[in-house]
């Protein structure tokens, strides 16, 4: 994943060396604490020595900080998905309980369909769920939100499209 | 169905570029196919379609995968887990943009410290704890657990070493559980109520008395509600609010306000009705509000006291169009006005 481009590699290892400190600072102050600030700046990091090309920085911090509030955000909402999570999880009989091998398999599953969902329309994902997880008809689903058939399908198919460019790119 | 959908071709390169129009028109038909009803009809025009190109076949079977994260978690935990992270987001988001908007509505600033706040140390049993009418009172259980009682409400506390249990007498409770780290947290928790009883997860909730039912409002975690003449036991879970009978649990109305803010000594709400608001505010004082058919149905926002509700009154006096009259200190009706 890292890049091949010496002079590539250059740039991001000045960039860290040179911002690292101050990235861990500035995030401690957005999570509150140490041990997930560090986290997040050195997957910032990855995620720069990920990309094709990175240019020439007037403002590296700038440019930090916008990868960095990014990852941040996923980090909040994948921590709200294991509070929902275990909440889940305390209410099951504990003759239902998965196995914890499964819950940490489930759980990066939830994560990966709640990143995925997360950049649809409020409404196209109402509908994508009740269809998905509740296993309603497109008839019911325009019934329940009392919109059209021909609406609730072509939330669901821009639902599938969605998820269609997430996983194949295109 | 299912067999019909496992006859697609084996597996092909990810990286073949497909024309969107075909990916399309594929999940075109899976809308058709797998969330609708199809008819013998439709199958057999999706079939030739699948089978006129090679394209069509791969893009089908592209699509399909597409659902594989989904099936990759138990539906009811997938469910369960995807709307309390929705919920507890979406309570977020409008509790910010709520309280602010509310602000600006009512033109009042809230004014706390007028709770009596009691602790009670490290008791195993306690004494029952009651309020007047118009008063509230906070209550701290050995295990951590925070009890306000609403006004008008009493209720008991048992810690005994295998369980922890709050009997609600009368009113209206707001119970923060307590890690009860002395046990590990091990010790259940339980609200008794006439009508069946809660077991608390790990939460914050409002549980409320009325004629017949007791309304259960989950703010954090989740509850438990068992009828107390059997029957299936369900699950309240954040941002829900459910009434309990005897005979079973069913999901309760939104009444325009949350029903927590009574703890911070105000009702706070949109678009409420007028006589429903009126109906909470008499609850803090004794004698009645009678509110008259003509305004019954009005609509209010904003934030409302309970500590003082003659100064309420006034302020609603002052922003909406009705008039209070006090027949006596006990007597109050609210009519057309102005």
């Amino acid at each position: 994943m890292a890049s091949a481009d010496p002079a590539q590699y250059q740039r991001v290892h000045a960039l860290y060396s040179d911002h690292h400190h101050w990235l861990n600072g500035w995030l401690r102050r957005q999570v509150g604490n140490a041990c997930d600030a560090a986290d997040i700046a050195q997957d910032t990091f990855m995620r720069i020595l990920a990309r094709r090309e990175v240019p020439e920085l007037r403002e590296p911090r700038a440019f930090l900080s916008t990868i960095a509030r990014g990852l941040v955000v996923e980090h909040w909402r994948r921590r709200e998905l294991e509070r929902a999570w275990l909440e889940t999880l305390a209410v099951l009989p504990a003759s239902e309980a998965p196995s914890p091998e499964n819950r940490l398999l489930f759980l990066e599953a939830l994560v990966v369909i709640d990143r995925m969902l997360d950049t649809l329309k409020p409404a196209v994902r109402q509908a994508f769920l009740l269809a998905q997880l509740d296993g309603l008809t497109c008839p019911q689903i325009a019934q329940r939100l009392g919109v059209s058939l021909a609406t609730v399908e072509r939330y669901i198919a821009a639902a599938l499209r969605h998820c269609y460019a997430l996983r194949f790119g295109a | 169905m299912n067999t019909k959908l496992a006859r697609a071709p084996d597996a092909e390169p990810s990286s073949e570029e497909i024309p969107s129009a075909i990916i399309d028109a594929a999940i075109a038909w899976v809308v058709k196919l797998q969330f609708n009803q199809p008819t013998p009809a439709t199958w057999q025009a999706f079939e030739e379609w699948r089978q006129a190109q090679g394209l069509h076949a791969r893009a089908w079977q592209r699509v399909q995968t597409l659902r594989q994260d989904f099936a990759a978690v138990p539906t009811d935990l997938a469910r369960e887990t995807l709307r309390t992270a929705e919920t507890r987001r979406q309570m977020k988001r409008d509790g910010r943009r709520q309280a602010f908007k509310l602000l600006m509505l009512s033109g009042a600033a809230i004014t706390g410290g007028w709770l009596l706040r009691e602790p009670l140390g490290w008791q195993r049993l306690v004494a029952d704890a009651a309020t007047g009418v118009g008063e509230q009172r906070t209550v701290r259980l050995g295990d951590g657990t925070v009890v306000v009682l609403n006004t008008d409400s009493a209720a008991s506390f048992d810690m005994a070493a295998a369980h922890r249990r709050v009997v609600l007498r009368r009113g209206e409770i707001m119970i923060t559980t307590g890690s009860d780290q002395a046990y590990a947290g091990l010790r259940p928790f339980w609200v008794d109520t006439p009508f069946g009883a809660l077991q608390a997860l790990g939460t914050r909730f409002v549980v409320r008395l009325e004629d017949g039912r007791v309304r259960v409002s989950v703010q954090e975690g989740a509850v438990r509600m068992h009828p107390a003449r059997g029957g299936e036991a369900v699950t309240a879970r954040v941002g829900e609010s459910w009434w309990l009978r005897d005979e079973g649990a069913t999901a309760a109305e939104y009444l325009g306000f949350r029903q927590d803010d009574w703890a911070d000594g105000v009702i706070a709400g949109r678009n409420m009705r007028l006589a429903d608001l009126l109906a909470e505010l008499s609850r803090y004082r004794k004698g009645r509000i009678a509110c008259d058919q003509n305004v019954a149905d009005l609509r209010v926002s904003g934030i409302y006291h309970v500590r003082d509700t003659d100064q309420t009154l006034r302020f609603l006096a002052q922003t909406q169009p009705i008039r209070v009259r006090y027949y006596t200190r006990f007597w109050v009706t609210v009519e057309a006005g102005r």
